[in-house]
């Protein structure tokens, strides 16, 4: 019986794949795939808790936790049509879950690529996520609400040579934190330009760069800047600034 | 012709599966839980696995096993024993003693609102990958129940009444322990608290306190308590972040935690947060009970903080050994926390022994 329902899965399977004229495909897989890297090193979860990687400031680093929140994504076709194809997703580097947006399937064709980092402010409203309120993904009322941005935390190696903690925390800018605080949407458009998908399964890798952080155009000194981050607009300010470049189209793979 | 291919495919596929599925003929009456106002507001559905579906007769049956003492090595201890309805489901005492007199080296811990924990790590340790999982453990411990699954498999088939209750959850009456940890599961999946002041308070029925308001506001800043990004917030109304921790209790460490489980480094001394839920009836608090009041526990976080290697980088102000609240703001964070004490908890007519 097992052997039938393989047979006939595997005939299903074939069925779906294939228009009517049993020649092209109509649509291909889209899979996007979110890598990490700490300039030239990859990054994933078994290479947190070393110090290992050293920033623009000169601090020897290490990661501990890494998830962030990527928002519409979205391809759009040479026509305008755009294909949403995925609302939000929580990254989760440390887990390792959310690092994949599989299963899109679209014509073949050239299309551009756009996703946000972090909620636009329409979209930032508090609590209205279950499975985000349930991975406490929520930023207080009281420091603006919604939703964190990024949780990036690890230890590094301070001014006096002791090992220290880090907690890079990136939300919503938020000016007079308390009941009547003043928020600013700092979110992060990521424009990944063209891509040509071709009529056979692709697979698109984006990378976030965690170097760039730290990097440019503000060289960060985790000595000053280390924690409650979240209630400080100045730094959140500066972290979007840092943002704007640490995502980059990776590769666009083809799979006959 | 694909589609009529495609359909006739999926008619046979969907026969095939049916067959193999009910060949038993039997199906208990499916259950579900009964969910809170606030967690129907705020959370996912609970995650129920496709394996152990809830049922009226398995709930019933894992209620039954949850409070039976045949399940230890002589009869003196149940799975109520160490985690009392009245006591949060957890135990007052700082070890619960096993049945030989013998006291565990952790605090129990609670163990409501388990359906969504949706890191499917279960115990202090995150030993167990499931709450069926979870369920197998206590039993052979030889500090808690002391028995072997054998035994306590002869001792249920050999009772007039055991057989025909697995019967009715699971359509066999032969006893085995995965379906004696699956009955405990459902049981405990079961056991929910969501009616706590602060749930009114949330759902617009209760009003808080002037100190009680303060201590939410000094939970949620980051520049004072800093509570919130491991023990959740008024739209995590579960209270925790489900994760594991290394809460700056020691600079070294007599038990590992969840790097005793994994071997890495990197997670000695770490455990899970527990929900903050109900603290007013679960005391002693941490790990291993260390902290007799509420005021320890808020001390520590305000003075007590240690560093070591393994430090989450959470405990932001571990240099300065806190986060240094005044008196005002530590009374006020308790008055907070008490009020997500849920008094029905331990009234509720579906958690009592029904033996």
């Amino acid at each position: 019986m097992k052997k039938i329902a393989l047979f006939l899965m595997a005939v299903t399977f074939i069925a779906c794949n294939k228009n009517d004229d049993g020649q092209t495909p109509l649509n291909t897989l889209v899979d996007i795939r979110f890598q990490h890297s700490f300039d030239e090193q990859l990054v994933d979860n078994t290479t947190f808790n070393a110090i290992q990687y050293n920033n623009a400031f000169g601090s020897e680093l290490s990661l501990t936790k890494l998830r962030y929140l990527i928002t519409n994504v979205t391809f759009t076709n040479q026509d305008g049509i755009a294909t949403k194809v995925r609302d939000y997703q929580l990254v989760d580097v440390t887990q390792n879950t959310g690092m994949f947006i599989s299963g899109t399937s679209l014509p073949p064709g050239t299309y551009t690529l756009k996703m946000r980092f972090g909620f636009a402010e329409p979209e930032n409203n508090s609590g209205i996520y279950p499975d985000l309120n349930a991975a406490s993904w929520s930023v207080p009322d009281m420091l603006g609400g919604g939703y964190h941005y990024m949780q990036l935390e690890g230890r590094f190696i301070d001014a006096g040579n002791e090992t220290s903690i880090y907690a890079y925390h990136t939300i919503s800018a938020v000016q007079n934190p308390g009941p009547d605080n003043i928020r600013e949407d700092t979110s992060i458009e990521i424009d990944l330009g063209t891509i040509n998908i071709e009529n056979t399964t692709t697979t698109i890798k984006v990378n976030m760069n965690i170097s760039e952080w730290f990097k440019n155009p503000n060289v960060w000194n985790l000595n000053t800047l280390n924690g409650m981050l979240m209630g400080n607009y100045a730094a959140q300010i500066l972290m979007q600034e840092n943002g704007q470049n640490v995502f980059s189209l990776e590769s666009v793979r083809s799979v006959q | 012709m694909q589609k009529f291919t495609f359909l006739v495919c999926l008619l046979f596929l969907t026969l095939c599966c049916t067959n193999d599925d009910s060949s038993e003929g039997y199906a208990p009456t499916p259950a579900s839980i009964s969910i809170p106002g606030v967690f129907l507001q705020l959370l996912p559905a609970p995650e129920i696995p496709a394996n152990n579906p809830l049922t009226e007769e398995g709930i019933a049956l894992g209620r039954q096993l949850f409070f039976e003492k045949k399940l230890s090595a002589n009869n003196t201890l149940a799975c109520a024993g160490c985690h009392k309805p009245n006591e949060g489901f957890s135990d007052q005492r700082r070890y619960s003693i096993g049945i030989d007199g013998i006291a565990g080296f952790r605090n129990s811990m609670p163990i409501v609102n388990f359906a969504w924990n949706t890191k499917n790590k279960f115990n202090w340790d995150g030993s167990a990958n499931s709450l069926e999982q979870q369920a197998l453990e206590p039993v052979i411990n030889e500090i808690e129940m002391h028995n072997t699954w054998p035994n306590v498999v002869e001792t249920l088939q050999t009772d007039a009444n055991y057989p025909i209750a697995f019967g009715e959850a699971f359509g066999t009456t032969t006893i085995s322990k995965e379906r004696v940890a699956k009955a405990l599961a459902q049981f405990i999946r079961t056991l929910v608290s969501g009616d706590s002041k602060f749930d009114k308070y949330v759902l617009g029925e209760a009003t808080l306190t002037p100190l009680e308001a303060e201590g939410l506001a000094v939970f949620l800043d980051e520049d004072r308590g800093d509570c919130f990004h491991c023990h959740g917030s008024p739209t995590n109304p579960l209270w925790t972040d489900n994760d594991f921790h290394n809460n700056g209790l020691d600079e070294d460490f007599l038990d590992l935690g969840l790097g005793d489980i994994t071997g890495d480094p990197a997670q000695f001394g770490l455990f899970k947060s527990p929900s903050l839920r109900n603290l007013a009836f679960t005391a002693p608090y941490m790990h291993d009970g260390r902290f007799a009041t509420l005021d320890e526990v808020i001390n520590h976080y305000s003075e007590g903080l240690v560093f070591s290697q393994t430090i989450d980088p959470l405990m932001k102000t571990v240099a300065q050994g806190g986060v240094q609240l005044t008196v005002e703001e530590k009374a006020a964070l308790k008055a907070f926390m008490l009020s997500l004490s849920d008094p029905t908890l331990a009234t509720n007519p579906a958690y009592q022994n029904p033996n």
